[in-house]
């Protein structure tokens, strides 16, 4: 065969010959404005993940007998361009990191947003911060208003989406872990979510209750509160159980669940006994803490961060980011339950003990020998090669 | 040590490759990359119990160990080979398309995927062949073109590869005309046309040709373990050969001395490292645009950029299913889903949010069985926009619409296969333009690089390769590179840049 275009002998080959003049020519032709880099897109970008933002406590207000709420509002010099200027915009339902230098340590923790996405835009986020743990400990005794801190991105997937999720959301908390569901709730009063939400919420007392139920008598939520030390008008009494939960189940539910590892393990069972699809719940996860060693042991743990190498003790019973921490090493993370990957990490040699349910690393991940030190507990001396924190 | 033979901004595919070629040849190198993961777009994530590929369709060039696609003989160049497991495809798609009848099987390989145009059209075997015979005389004449280091003898093209220099000027949509092929076969072989996101009348024939011949001829693979693989083997090999990786370590200036000769780059926070040599994988109105000090940027690079025409920018939704492929009744891996089978009508549509006109879509359990727990599967959906129309898209709509983008896919695809999926989504992810202007920061959120335009396609590029740079020390490779997009292509731009660099360096040796 013979390839032919144009029926005029040596056209097809001449044009052909032709085509670098001709781009050479249209180069020329073009103007020499300056380039434009960043559109619409890219500011969008930027505006919903700035990455690490600098922000200052504006207001400290106990909302319980173990829960403050924390205001923060942007600070000066904060990242670009969300820093001074407005908070990135969110979905109902994540969460953001915040990091500072505490004492000699590095701590950095996440907090679950009590505000709604809009409210946000006024200037201030509202976190809930339970009174546990030493970062929070800080932030509620030691922090004060103007204290600046490193805000990571709001983050997390614990959100209500109308694709994978049904329209009516049965939402189960305890003690803090209704802060994600505030948020929702507040969404859905202000119009910028649409689905219907159900919250069970168990608290110990009226007392741990740390929000007003008044506040949500609002088309679209309902509300039950379950108190587990005292008998009160309006409140359930006793336990979140499956024949309390089915009065709330219709063929249009999700479960959500935001709480302690035990309330999970209770309320699955009790779902699992109403023949609840499994695919349907899903629940936020808790952070990695310690794990029980039948004997403490410290290893030597080697970190690299870039051209920096950094020598200190590690624990078996502890997680790798704890030991960082604790030795002020600026240590990046961000979820601190190994789901995140935003810690992800090399092993250059040693042995770890991941376990199996904190374990969301990628499959090459697992083949070529990375971890997420959020999640990782060492078992021997290690050498790792962490990525640098780049506020 | 502050001082690095060569520095790389962005452990892209064509960065980690670059990198590796540099560091083969004992020179020191240290990759920059702003992101906590190496890769660009060659990487995966997981939600819950599924871990979704981020980009890959099919790899095409990697072939057999026994019958080596290029890609393959490149990787084992470069020591990453048998760092990799692949996946070979069976089947090269499954075209829908229920305007124009459409729905068929196309397998891989040559006498096969002729023989199944048989059912398209009673001579379509016979079409095929010869397409196949054309498609392979381009891809010679490549081949010699690139032995001859880009100075062919004019005699032996013109005796070898006369239907090459023929076909040399014309773009897909005019070499079809000239083909005079029937319509539905012209539509069959036209199906890959979104791999390379030009429309017909844009894309040089000749790019096009050349892929069609290496798909059908050496197949597809998938790595093993999604993309990430081959970015993790890429950054072991780079640490076995002594090279420096850093995250998180965004590159906000290319430096350059009194002469205007690159002398090194400066990071976020701050720091500088010198180096003589640095190769950008990452876009040329970035790196003229932004890295550079606006008196350091010749004109004509901002010419040369302006010319140039942003490609697609990308759109896909990752499904966690809880029921498995079978159970569905999904049987192919690899979906084409098309209103129309006419390019430039889909490239139009493409332009606006709301018409989701063309759909690649991946079920990728009928690759690997094992990709995701029993009893469920992963499907991915892509689709491009033609245009910057997410630019318009406020914060406040931002979510709303990108479900709704999605759902519309979803149901496109529901319709086209006759599934149901919607009501067994476990976990979904979407990714928009903006979710890529976010981690590979790409103007508009391209994920193609330049277009294939009418003068800016395949060939073009690489007689102009050298004609296109213009600062001393500076090279630019990957999607945005002479070979334009896709996996290969980046790599073995990246690759082909740190070859030139090499002989840079050499130069300044003597």
């Amino acid at each position: 065969m013979a390839f032919k275009r144009s029926n005029v002998p040596g056209e097809d080959i001449k044009l052909a010959m032709e085509m670098t003049a001709k781009r050479r020519q249209l180069i020329d032709e073009t103007p020499a404005a300056p380039l434009v880099y960043e559109y619409g897109v890219n500011r969008l970008a930027k505006a919903l993940h700035p990455g690490f933002v600098k922000v200052a406590i504006a207001e400290k207000t106990p909302c319980s007998a173990d829960c403050v709420k924390i205001g923060l509002r942007p600070a000066a010099g904060g990242g670009e361009p969300a820093g001074g200027v407005e908070f990135p915009y969110f979905r109902a339902g994540q969460f953001i990191t915040l990091s500072c230098r505490a004492g000699d340590s590095f701590l950095s923790r996440p907090y679950s947003i009590i505000s709604s996405p809009k409210e946000a835009l006024g200037g201030m986020l509202e976190i809930m911060v339970q009174r546990k743990g030493i970062f929070s400990t800080f932030l509620i005794n030691e922090a004060s208003e103007g204290t600046e801190l490193w805000m990571g991105e709001p983050s997390g997937d614990f959100c209500h989406d109308s694709i994978r999720d049904r329209n009516h959301i049965l939402a189960i908390a305890g003690g803090s872990g209704v802060t994600p569901f505030l948020s929702m709730m507040k969404a859905i009063r202000e119009g910028s979510e649409e689905f219907r939400l159900t919250l069970v919420y168990g608290a110990r007392t009226r007392a741990h209750i740390p929000f007003d139920p008044e506040d949500f008598r609002v088309e679209g939520v309902d509300m039950v509160v379950v108190l587990s030390e005292e008998e009160a008008e309006g409140y359930r009494h006793g336990f979140i159980t499956a024949d309390l939960l089915k009065e709330y189940i219709d063929a249009d539910t999700s479960v959500f669940m935001c709480g302690p590892d035990a309330m999970y393990r209770f309320v699955q069972g009790e779902l699992k006994d109403l023949g609840f699809d499994p695919t349907k719940i899903r629940q936020e996860r808790n952070s990695v803490g310690d794990r029980r060693v039948s004997e403490i042991k410290l290893f030597r743990l080697t970190v690299h961060i870039r051209d920096s190498v950094y020598e200190l003790d590690a624990a078996n019973n502890e997680t790798l980011i704890t030991a960082m921490e604790r030795a002020g090493i600026p240590a990046v993370v961000r979820c601190r339950n190994g789901s995140c990957g935003f810690c992800h990490s090399r092993v250059v040699n040693g042995e770890y003990f991941i376990d199996s349910k904190d374990d969301f690393r990628r499959a090459a991940d697992k083949k070529f020998n990375y971890i997420h030190p959020c999640s990782t507990y060492p078992e021997s001396d290690m050498e790792i090669d962490i990525p640098i924190m780049n506020p | 040590m502050d001082k690095y033979d060569v520095i790389v901004i962005g452990a892209g595919n064509g960065g980690l490759g670059a990198a590796c070629r540099i560091l083969n040849e004992g020179k020191s190198c240290l990759v920059c990359e702003k992101h906590n993961i190496p890769g660009g777009f060659a990487t995966s994530f997981v939600r819950g119990r599924f871990e979704f590929e981020a980009s890959l369709h099919e790899f095409n060039g990697i072939g057999t160990p026994e019958d080596p696609g290029s890609t393959r003989i490149l990787f084992e160049e470069l020591g990453v080979a048998d760092k990799i497991e692949w996946i070979q495809l069976k089947d090269a798609y499954h075209l829908i398309s229920e305007a124009e009848g459409y729905d068929f099987v196309m397998p891989f390989g040559w006498e096969a995927f002729a023989k199944a145009n048989n059912q398209l059209h009673p001579d379509g075997e016979k079409y095929v062949n010869e397409f196949l015979e054309l498609c392979r005389q381009i891809r010679d004449a490549m081949a010699y073109i690139g032995e001859t280091k880009g100075k062919p003898d004019p005699a032996v093209m013109m005796e070898k590869y006369p239907d090459y220099l023929a076909c040399g000027s014309y773009s897909v949509n005019e070499a079809f005309e000239a083909l005079g092929y029937p319509k539905v076969i012209v539509d069959n072989l036209n199906t890959y046309w979104c791999y390379l996101g030009a429309d017909g009348n844009s894309l040089s024939f000749l790019h096009y040709a050349n892929m069609i011949y290496s798909y059908f001829t050496k197949g597809a693979t998938i790595p093993k373990y999604r993309s990430h693989e081959l970015s993790l083997a890429f950054e072991e090999r780079i640490h076995e050969l002594g090279g420096d990786i850093w995250f998180n370590s965004e590159v906000v200036k290319i430096l350059t001395d009194e002469e205007g000769h690159v002398c090194g780059v400066r990071l976020k926070d701050g720091r500088e490292i010198e180096s003589r040599h640095v190769i950008a994988n990452c876009s040329p109105h970035v790196v003229y645009g932004k890295l550079m000090d606006s008196e350091a940027v010749p004109e004509r690079a901002l010419k040369l950029t302006n010319f140039r025409k942003l490609a697609g920018r990308g759109f896909t939704v990752f499904l966690g299913i809880s029921k498995s492929a079978e159970e569905l009744g999904l049987k192919d891996h690899n979906y084409f889903i098309y209103d129309t089978a006419d390019s430039v009508k889909q490239y139009e549509s493409m332009k606006t949010i709301g018409n989701t006109a063309a759909q690649a879509t991946v079920c990728l359990n009928n690759a690997d069985p094992d990709c995701s727990p029993e009893g469920t599967c992963i499907i991915y959906m892509t689709t491009l926009f033609t245009d910057d129309a997410w630019s318009s898209v406020g914060k406040e709509d931002y979510f709303k619409t990108k479900n709704k983008v999605a759902a519309d896919m979803i149901a496109r695809f529901e319709k086209a296969t006759g599934t149901n999926i919607h009501d067994y989504i476990e976990e979904i992810a979407i990714a928009t333009p903006e979710t890529y202007a976010r981690y590979c920061g790409h103007p508009q959120g391209t994920v193609y690089g330049y277009e294939s335009q009418y003068y800016d396609g395949l060939m073009n590029r690489i007689q102009m390769v050298e004609e296109d740079r213009f600062v001393p020390g500076l090279r630019i490779g990957g999607g945005y590179g002479e070979r334009l997009l896709g996996f290969p292509s980046s790599y073995k731009s990246g690759v082909n840049e740190a070859r030139r660099t090499l002989r840079d360096i050499e130069k300044e040796g003597r």
